[in-house]
C-alpha cells in the first residue's frame, strides 16, 4: 500500500479550494506516516473519550448485610484478574479493561441525596447544585461540566460534531432535575439531551451533511446570520443571567452554521437503521437499540465525525425493565428491594454484556496499525454502589481502552488502598485526549492528581 | 400607564398559617450534620424561595402582628428573565400563524422541567447545539409546508409580487408577518434586514416565493420568536415600579391563559396601550378564559401539577395488577383532567370540588375497575358521568385511579408516597428525603399483613417527624390498592382506614380526605402558588408574598372559582409587575 504523506489539511484544502472550513475527514491510509502509528504531519491519531452509564448500581453479595460488599469485582488484583459472572461480558476485551474499586466520590462527600450524589459527582467531579424544594421533594442541577464536555470543549472543534449524547433505555427520570435526566452537562443550565432513536442518531451523524451545491445552503447560512444578529441585539437589553444564556445560544448558532457548511466525510456510510426505539407491548427494544447505537458510534469514530460521546445505557433511578431476562419490574425498584437481589445481579451481567459489545466493536475496527479501542478511553460508571445502599463509596467503575497508549495495558484490577477520589480517575482519562489538562472538578471534588495506577 | 389599587385590603391571617410553622419543626432537618439546612422541609404555602428556605410571608415574616392584620411587606418582584416558548406554545403559535399542516411539521425540542414546572426551566436553561439544530430544521419544515397554502400566504403579503426583485412586496410581508410572529411591530432596521433576507433568497433562486419562505424560516429561528421577551420598563407614573409593557403583556397573557401566541386583535389593542392597566388586562382576560383554548391550557397545566404526563410508563407488576396497561393509564389521566375541566369550566363552580366531587367521568375499563359496571365492554371507550356512592369512599381526584396508581409501588400501595404527594403537590409543603444513613426498606413476611403493620417502624425516631405528616394520609386510603381498585380486606385482615391528620381532622377514605383538604387554606394557597409559578416561570420569592396573599383572598372572595382566579392572577401585580433584569 502506497503512502502519500498527504496531510489531512492538504486534503481539505484541495477539496474546497482553499477556504478555511474546519472539518474532519476519515483516516485514510494516505494520511498516515510510514509506520501507520500517527498522521504523516506528525500529529498523533485522534483519540476518543466516552462516558458510559448505567443506573442504580449493582447487587449486594448478601442482601441482608450491606457491609459484605458487591456482586461485582474479583478479589484478585493486578493484570490478568479473573472475570466474575457479572463481568463475563468483558471476555475478549478484558486486557483493555481496568477495573477500579474502593474509590470514593469526594464531590459527593456531603451525602445529600442518593443517585444525585453518585451520577453528578462521579462524572463531573463537581458537587451538584441543589434546587429549592417546591412541590417536588428533591431536584438538582449539575454543578459543572461533565468530563465528556470538558473534553469536547477542548477537542470538539476539530470534528463535525463536538460530541454526541446517546441513550438506549427511555425509562429515564425527568422529575428530579437535569442531574438525573441527562448524562452530559456543559454547565448547570446547559444540559445536553440524549438521542434515544437509532434512526435519529444516524441522521445526526451521517445524514446531516448539506451537499456543496445545495441551493438552500446559502439561504440557511443567511438565516443563521440574521438570527445571530438578533441575539446580539437582544443581549443588550437583558440582565447578566440572560446574557450568559444568549451567549450559549450564539455559540450554538455558530456551531450549527459550521455544520451546515461542512463537507461530508469521504467515508463509507453505514446502513440507515429503521429502528426508532419504539416499545412493543410496553417492552423496550433495549438489546437491539444498544447494538445499533454502538455500531453507529463506532462508525462515527472511524469516520472522525466526533471524538467524544456519552452513552446512557439505563437512567439514574431508571425504571428499565429487563424483560429479556424474564423480569417484569423496573430496575430502580428491584435495586431497592433485597428480595430481588438476584434479578439485580442478572441485570448487571446483562448491562456489562451491552458494554462489552461496544468495546468489541471498537476493537474489531482497525485504525492505522491498531484499532479504535487502542485510541479510546471509555469510562463506565453508575450512580450508586448498590441502589439499596445509595453508597457513593466503591461505585462500579471500569476504564476501557488504551487511550492512545496513555493507559496501562493490559488492564488491571486496582483496589484503592486509600479511598482515592474518583476525580483522579477522570483526570487520568481526560489527559488521554487533552494531555495538557491539569485538573478536574471543583471544591471538595477537585483533583489535580491523575490516577497513576492506570497510566501507562 | 396607571396601575390602580394593588393593595385592596388587609386581612387577619387565619390560624392555619400558624399551624404551618409548627409542621416544619416537626420534621427532621439533617442527619449526622451531613444534610445541609436547606434540605429540611420548609413550611407554608410559599415554602420554596429561590434564595433561601425562609418561612412564608403568610406564615412567617411578621407573625406577631397577626391580631391586627398583617401589613404586607414591600412588594418586590423577582428579576425578570427571558422565557423560552414551551413546545406546545411553539406548536400552537405555528398553528395559529400558518395553519394545521405547518404545525404538524414543527419539531421543537422537548421541554424539560425544574421544580416541577416546564415554565420554570424555560426561564433558566440555555439552548444547546441540539436545540438550535432542531429549531433550524423545524423552521424550514414549517416554512415549506406553509408555502403550500397560497391563500394564506397571499393574505399575509398584502400585495401582488411583480417578480423576484419586488422588494416592496417582500417588505410588506416582512412587516405584516414579522409583527405577528414576533408579537410586536418590527423596527425599520429589522424590516430592512429581513427584507434583505427575503430578497437574497428570491434573487438567488429567481423566485419571489423563495424569499417569503426564507423570511418565514428565519423569523421562526429568531430569539424574538423563540423567547417570550419580557424586559419591562419603569412605570412612567411611578419610576420605582417596573411593569411589563402593554405589548409584552399581550404575549404573557396569551401564552399563560391560552397556550398560544396573541391574536392580531390583541396585538393591535396592546400596541395602542390597551393592556397598560390592571382593569384593561382583567377585561381581556375575562374574554380569554371563555375561549376553548383556556380549557386546554388549564388541562395541560394540571397534567403537569398532578404529575400525569408520563403515567403510561408506570411499571406495575402484571401478576398483581393484570388490569393495568398503558391504555388504561392514559384513560386514568383523562378521567382526572375531565373532572378538573368540569369543575373549572362546565360547572364553573368552587374549584375545591376537584378534591371531593361525588361523581366522575370514566370509560368502560375504568368504570369496571371501580365496580360501577360489571363488564368493561358494557361501555367500551364511551365516556360517561357516574355518581359515586358514599360507601365507595371515592370522590375527587384522590379517589381516582391516576393518583392511586402513580403514588404506589409496582406491586403494593405506598401510603407514604400518597401522603407525600398530598403534602407536596396539593399543599406545597416540601418533604425532605430520608436521612442518608437510613435503610428505607419496609419489613416483610407473613406476620406483616397490612401496610399499617409494615409502616409501624415509621412511628419511631428518626422517621416519625416527617412520616407522621405523610403516612396517616396514605393509610386512610388503604381501601384502594396500587391501581385504585377498592378492597375491604388485605391478606385476610379487614382494613382499618380511620385516620387523623393533625391540624386537619379525622377522615376515612378519599372523599372524606378531600373534604378535609378543601377546607384547608394550605390547599387553596397551594393552588394559587402553583398557578403563579407556571404563569411567571419562577418560584415565588419573599418580595412577592404580599401580592400572593392578596390573591389568596381574592380566590376566597370569588368562591374559589378557577376562572376567577385566572383573571385575578393576571390582573395582580404578581403577574403585571417584574423586577429589574439582573
Amino acid at each position: 500500500m502506497s503512502r502519500f504523506h498527504l496531510s489531512r489539511r492538504t486534503m481539505l484544502r484541495g477539496a474546497i479550494g482553499g477556504t478555511s472550513v474546519a472539518l474532519a475527514l476519515p483516516m485514510l491510509d494516505a494520511m498516515l506516516n510510514s509506520n501507520g502509528t500517527a498522521l504523516a504531519a506528525g500529529e498523533p491519531l485522534p483519540r476518543r473519550l466516552v462516558t458510559w452509564f448505567f443506573g442504580n448500581g449493582v447487587a449486594l453479595v448478601d442482601a441482608t448485610n450491606p457491609g459484605a460488599g458487591l456482586r461485582w469485582g474479583p478479589a484478585e488484583q493486578g493484570p490478568g484478574y479473573p472475570l466474575t459472572p457479572q463481568l463475563a461480558g468483558l471476555a475478549g476485551v478484558e486486557e483493555y479493561c481496568s477495573l477500579l474499586t474502593g474509590f470514593d466520590i469526594k464531590a459527593a462527600a456531603m451525602h445529600r441525596r442518593g443517585h444525585h450524589d453518585g451520577v453528578a459527582g462521579f462524572f463531573s467531579g463537581h458537587p451538584f447544585i441543589e434546587l429549592p424544594h417546591a412541590d417536588n421533594s428533591y431536584s438538582s442541577k449539575s454543578g459543572g461540566p461533565t468530563i465528556d464536555q470538558v473534553a469536547a470543549d477542548a477537542i470538539g472543534g476539530q470534528t463535525f460534531l463536538p460530541s454526541v449524547q446517546i441513550a438506549a433505555s427511555k425509562r429515564v427520570i425527568t422529575s428530579e432535575g437535569p442531574t438525573l435526566q441527562f448524562l452530559s452537562h456543559k454547565s448547570p443550565d446547559v444540559s445536553l439531551p440524549q438521542i434515544f432513536s437509532p434512526l435519529d442518531l444516524y441522521t445526526k451523524l451521517f445524514d446531516s451533511f448539506v451537499p456543496q451545491d445545495d441551493p438552500t445552503k446559502p439561504l440557511r447560512l443567511n438565516a443563521l446570520d440574521a438570527v445571530a444578529e438578533d441575539v446580539k441585539r437582544l443581549k443588550l437589553r437583558v440582565g447578566k443571567a440572560d446574557q450568559i444564556r444568549l451567549d450559549a445560544h450564539l455559540s450554538s448558532v455558530a456551531q450549527i452554521r459550521k455544520q451546515i457548511e461542512a463537507l461530508a466525510p469521504e467515508c463509507m456510510q453505514p446502513m440507515q437503521p429503521v429502528n426508532t426505539n419504539e416499545d412493543t407491548d410496553g417492552k423496550e427494544p433495549l438489546d437491539e437499540v444498544n447494538q445499533i447505537m454502538c455500531d453507529l458510534l463506532v462508525e462515527a469514530f472511524r469516520c472522525d465525525i466526533t471524538r467524544v460521546a456519552s452513552f446512557q445505557y439505563t437512567g439514574s433511578v431508571g425504571y428499565t425493565v429487563f424483560h429479556m431476562l424474564g423480569q417484569t419490574l423496573g430496575h430502580h425498584d428491584l435495586t431497592h428491594d433485597t428480595n430481588y437481589n438476584d434479578s439485580v445481579d442478572a441485570a448487571t451481567a446483562h448491562t456489562i454484556e451491552a458494554f462489552g459489545y461496544l468495546l468489541k466493536r471498537l476493537k474489531a475496527t482497525p485504525e492505522a496499525d491498531g484499532n479504535l479501542l487502542d485510541q479510546s478511553c471509555i469510562i463506565l460508571g453508575s450512580d450508586a454502589s448498590s441502589g439499596y445502599t445509595h453508597d457513593v463509596f466503591n461505585q462500579p467503575c471500569i476504564i476501557a481502552g488504551r487511550g492512545g497508549g496513555a493507559l496501562k495495558h493490559p488492564g488491571i484490577h486496582y483496589e484503592s488502598p486509600s479511598q482515592e477520589n474518583t476525580s483522579d480517575i477522570l483526570l487520568a482519562c481526560l489527559q488521554t485526549v487533552v494531555p495538557e489538562a491539569t485538573q478536574v472538578g471543583s471544591d471538595i471534588g477537585l483533583s489535580t492528581t491523575p490516577l497513576s495506577a492506570i497510566q501507562a | 400607564m396607571e396601575i390602580t389599587s394593588f393593595w385592596p385590603r388587609r386581612r387577619t391571617l387565619g390560624p392555619a398559617a400558624l399551624v404551618l410553622l409548627t409542621l416544619g419543626g416537626a420534621c427532621y432537618s439533617g442527619a449526622d450534620g451531613n444534610t445541609d439546612s436547606n434540605s429540611g422541609p420548609t413550611a407554608g404555602p410559599a415554602s420554596a424561595t429561590a434564595d433561601d428556605g425562609a418561612p412564608t410571608t403568610s406564615a412567617g415574616d411578621d407573625t406577631s402582628s397577626d391580631d391586627t392584620g398583617a401589613t404586607p411587606a414591600e412588594f418586590d418582584p423577582a428579576p425578570v428573565r427571558l422565557r423560552l416558548l414551551l413546545a406546545r406554545h411553539y406548536q400552537n403559535a405555528v398553528r395559529d400563524l400558518l395553519g394545521e399542516a405547518a404545525a404538524a411539521a414543527a419539531t421543537p425540542p422537548v421541554d424539560t422541567a425544574l421544580n416541577g414546572f416546564e415554565a420554570i426551566a424555560a426561564a433558566q436553561v440555555a439552548l444547546t447545539d441540539a436545540a438550535v439544530d432542531l429549531y433550524e430544521k423545524s423552521a424550514r419544515a414549517v416554512a415549506a409546508e406553509a408555502m403550500k397554502d397560497p391563500v394564506r400566504i397571499a393574505g399575509l403579503l398584502g400585495c401582488q409580487p411583480t417578480g423576484p426583485d419586488d422588494a416592496a412586496c417582500h417588505r410588506s410581508f416582512v412587516t405584516t408577518f414579522g409583527r405577528l410572529v414576533w408579537r410586536r411591530p418590527l423596527t425599520s432596521d429589522e424590516q430592512d434586514r429581513y427584507t434583505a433576507v427575503a430578497q437574497d433568497a428570491a434573487l438567488q433562486l429567481g423566485n419571489f416565493d423563495a424569499g417569503v419562505e426564507a423570511a418565514i424560516f428565519t423569523f421562526l429561528q429568531s430569539p424574538y420568536f423563540l423567547y417570550q421577551v419580557e424586559v419591562g420598563e419603569p412605570d412612567p407614573n411611578d419610576p420605582e415600579e417596573r411593569g411589563l409593557t402593554s405589548i409584552e403583556m399581550a404575549t404573557r397573557l396569551s401564552f399563560f391563559l391560552l397556550d398560544t401566541t396573541p391574536t392580531a386583535e390583541i396585538l393591535t389593542l396592546a400596541e395602542s396601550g390597551g393592556l397598560d392597566s390592571p382593569a384593561e388586562v382583567r377585561a381581556v382576560a375575562e374574554v380569554m378564559v371563555e375561549a376553548p383554548g383556556a380549557r386546554l391550557a388549564l388541562g395541560n397545566f394540571y397534567a403537569e401539577v398532578l404529575k400525569l404526563r408520563t403515567i403510561e410508563t408506570l411499571a406495575k407488576d402484571p401478576n398483581t395488577y393484570p388490569q393495568f396497561s398503558p391504555t388504561l393509564a392514559a384513560a386514568m389521566r383523562q378521567e382526572t383532567l375531565a373532572l378538573v375541566d368540569d369543575v373549572a369550566f362546565t360547572a364553573d363552580t368552587d374549584f375545591r370540588a376537584i378534591l371531593d366531587a361525588p361523581y366522575t367521568f370514566v370509560n368502560g375499563p375504568l368504570a369496571a375497575l371501580y365496580g360501577l359496571i360489571p363488564d368493561p365492554n358494557q361501555l367500551g371507550d364511551t365516556w360517561q358521568r357516574f355518581d359515586l356512592p358514599a360507601e365507595s369512599k371515592r370522590g375527587g381526584i384522590l379517589g381516582q385511579a391516576a393518583f392511586l396508581s402513580a403514588y404506589a409501588h409496582v406491586s403494593s400501595t405506598s401510603p407514604t408516597l400518597r401522603g407525600k404527594f398530598v403534602r407536596e403537590a396539593l399543599m406545597c409543603i416540601g418533604m425532605p428525603p430520608p436521612p442518608p444513613d437510613v435503610v428505607t426498606k419496609l419489613p416483610e413476611g407473613a406476620e406483616y399483613k397490612t401496610m399499617r403493620e409494615r409502616l409501624a417502624q415509621h412511628k419511631s425516631e428518626p422517621c416519625v417527624g416527617c412520616h407522621s405528616l405523610m403516612d396517616p394520609i396514605g393509610l386512610g386510603l388503604e381501601n384502594f390498592d396500587g391501581i385504585g381498585i377498592f378492597r375491604a380486606v388485605e391478606n385476610g385482615v379487614v382494613l382499618d382506614t380511620s385516620e387523623t391528620i393533625e391540624g386537619l381532622g379525622d377522615f376515612d377514605g378519599a372523599r372524606e380526605l378531600g373534604t378535609l383538604l378543601r377546607d384547608s387554606p394550605e390547599v387553596t394557597e397551594c393552588m394559587v402558588r402553583n398557578l403563579f409559578r407556571h404563569a411567571t416561570g419562577h418560584l415565588e420569592i419573599k418580595g412577592e408574598y404580599p401580592a400572593l396573599t392578596n390573591l389568596d383572598l381574592a380566590f376566597e372572595d370569588a368562591g374559589y372559582r378557577m376562572k376567577d382566579l385566572l383573571v385575578e392572577l393576571v390582573a395582580s401585580p404578581a403577574f403585571l409587575r417584574v423586577g429589574t433584569p439582573e
